[in-house]
């Protein structure tokens, strides 16, 4: 393995990702419309309900969450749907390129960009509703972000393994998956309101475990014990099922066709 | 097509394929059936045969983009399912019918596929300005994929074929939908990369002169199985169409002409009279003489080999 041509290959897919995002008036949708529409929408909600300035912090927290983890795992997705989109699957998968390629690749312009969106979200928290990303301080911030990307990147792999798998019809786990995961690792929410076998659901989730950690400095004793270590293990653990089922996809669809017909 | 093994670019051995789809009730169909093909390098091979006969199925075979259900296929003596992250770095491929991502540029597409094949910084600019040159692109480098006409779609394929200095080169109905004067430049240059580069060539194609031109043997595939295949004069012999003889006479027709012994069938084309015989050597002095002695003037004898069209009509029947 050739470490320069791996790193060119990983930075030929960021640089595809990042001027096909530029180019795209529906990606600028995605990274400034729904996340505002979002946290507008739950601080006002905050304010008529009263909530204590903890409380509001709380689902703040996981509305910020929600889209930072939307928009990256959309880009790690991206990585297979612009060429089932543009129908250049194969072109793509007749170049050396390895699965470890294009889900970097993207997954670096899902984190700048999800990056831009929690920046932005964060000053309009604090602009709106005087909500203090910092307040945990950089380590904490830091870390709850990295979980929120790992995340992201283990959801838009599997998508990816989802679409070489079924091709098109896939497409709208695409846009449905992550809520579901959101949903369950309880955004706006503590784990501990879920009926019991959700909540065993939620505890497989790594973000349960970065929402909870981040959310014991706004004063909501932890639910778990170690959730940083706990959600990197999972992250780590899924991150690398995530890959094999996406290898194995590819391997399939090369034995069914699908990667011929997804390309006419 | 074989000499010796070792001059071998592909090898291919009882290929199979089959696929399958729909549910519950499940379809097959048996796409390559126990195909074997071997290819010298250097050399430029046509797969021919009617729509659904196997030639695309086998040519993705051999790029790494299907995998065989049976059958054994070396390509630059690399095996196409173990090895072929090895192999994808030294074969590329150009489709007829070609897509990339919309938004993105001419020079964009050449240089993200670039940069999959290690080339980055100067060498990179020079390879892609080098390949939009080559590819008469130039005015077009800054306009999306998406805004180009099939033909110049088909000249970034063409280019991003390129981008690596393939060995080995698949081309599937490469001048598909062309203007006539870009196909003859595309065929030019095809002809150009096998004598100036040595790059073995397959292409599949419908278009008989192309084939005809270009290719140094043409394999012709229907139903999964390869029917014939050799030089298109090797073909043209195997399929026994026999040798036309065109005849210009006065009268223009001559209605006994079908029945003189070794001529096996008579046209009527633009005035000339085309007799289709076992073998013009023997029967030409044979049917002049008949004429001659039945009072007709012959103005003009051409004698022609059956054209490639003629053997593929007759083989896809």
């Amino acid at each position: 393995m050739n470490l320069r041509n791996e790193l060119l290959a990983v930075w030929a897919v960021t640089l595809r990702n990042a001027l096909m995002g530029a180019r795209n008036v529906f990606f600028f949708f995605e990274l400034l419309f729904w996340p505002i529409v979002g946290v507008l929408s739950i601080g006002l909600m905050s304010r008529f309900l009263e909530l204590t300035e903890a409380q509001a912090s709380f689902v703040l927290v996981g509305t910020i969450a929600l889209s930072v983890v939307n928009v990256c795992q959309l880009e790690v997705a991206y990585a297979v749907l612009l060429d089932v989109w543009s129908k250049s699957l194969k072109h793509q998968f007749l170049a050396p390129i390895g699965i470890r390629h294009l889900t970097l690749g993207s997954w670096v312009v899902g984190m700048v960009r999800s990056l831009a969106v929690f920046v932005l979200l964060a000053a309009l928290g604090r602009w709106a509703f005087g909500f203090q990303v910092l307040q945990p301080g950089w380590v904490a911030l830091a870390t709850f972000l990295l979980g929120c990307f790992l995340t992201a990147w283990v959801v838009g792999v599997a998508v990816c393994a989802l679409i070489t798998l079924f091709g098109n019809r896939a497409e709208a786990f695409a846009w449905a998956s992550v809520n579901l995961v959101l949903v369950l690792a309880g955004i706006y929410y503590p784990v501990s309101v879920l009926p019991d076998f959700i909540a065993a659901l939620a505890r497989a989730i790594p973000l349960t475990y970065f929402l909870d950690a981040y959310r014991s400095h706004y004063g909501f004793p932890s639910e778990f014990g170690s959730p940083i270590a706990t959600g990197l293990v999972l992250s780590v653990i899924y991150a690398a099922l995530a890959h094999w089922a996406f290898l194995a996809a590819i391997q399939r669809a090369r034995r069914t066709g699908l990667l011929l017909k997804m390309s006419e | 097509m074989v000499s010796s093994l070792g001059m071998l670019a592909i090898d291919a051995r009882d290929v199979e394929k089959t696929f399958r789809s729909g549910w519950p009730r499940r379809r097959e169909t048996h796409a390559l059936r126990g195909v074997s093909l071997a290819v010298e390098r250097g050399a430029i091979v046509g797969l021919l045969g009617p729509n659904g006969a196997g030639k695309t199925t086998l040519l993705s075979i051999l790029a790494t983009l299907l995998t065989p259900d049976r059958g054994t296929v070396k390509v630059l003596g690399l095996d196409v399912v173990r090895e072929a992250p090895a192999l994808r770095r030294r074969l590329n491929m150009a489709s007829g019918r070609p897509s990339f991502l919309w938004s993105l540029r001419v020079g964009e597409i050449i240089a993200f596929y670039g940069r999959l094949y290690g080339l980055s910084g100067v060498a990179l600019r020079r390879r892609v300005d080098a390949l939009i040159e080559l590819t008469e692109l130039s005015p077009y480098r800054r306009v999306p994929y998406s805004d180009l006409s099939t033909g110049l779609k088909q000249r970034v394929a063409l280019a991003k074929s390129l981008v690596n200095d393939p060995e080995l080169l698949f081309l599937d109905e490469p001048t598909l939908g062309l203007d006539p004067d870009v196909a003859v430049r595309v065929r030019e240059h095809i002809a150009r990369l096998r004598r100036e580069q040595g790059i073995t060539i397959v292409l599949t194609t419908h278009n008989m002169r192309e084939a005809d031109e270009l290719c140094d043997e043409i394999a012709f595939i229907k139903g999964g199985r390869i029917l014939a295949r050799g030089t298109s004069g090797e073909l043209k012999r195997q399929i026994r169409l026999g040798e036309v003889v065109a005849l210009r006479l006065d009268p223009a027709r001559v209605p006994w002409l079908a029945e003189v012994p070794g001529v096996l069938r008579c046209v009527e084309v633009d005035g000339w009279v085309e007799c289709t015989v076992d073998e013009a050597e023997k029967r030409l002095p044979e049917l002049l003489r008949a004429l001659h002695a039945d009072g007709v003037l012959i103005r003009n004898v051409q004698v022609r080999e059956p054209e490639l069209e003629e053997v593929f009509v007759e083989l896809a029947k």
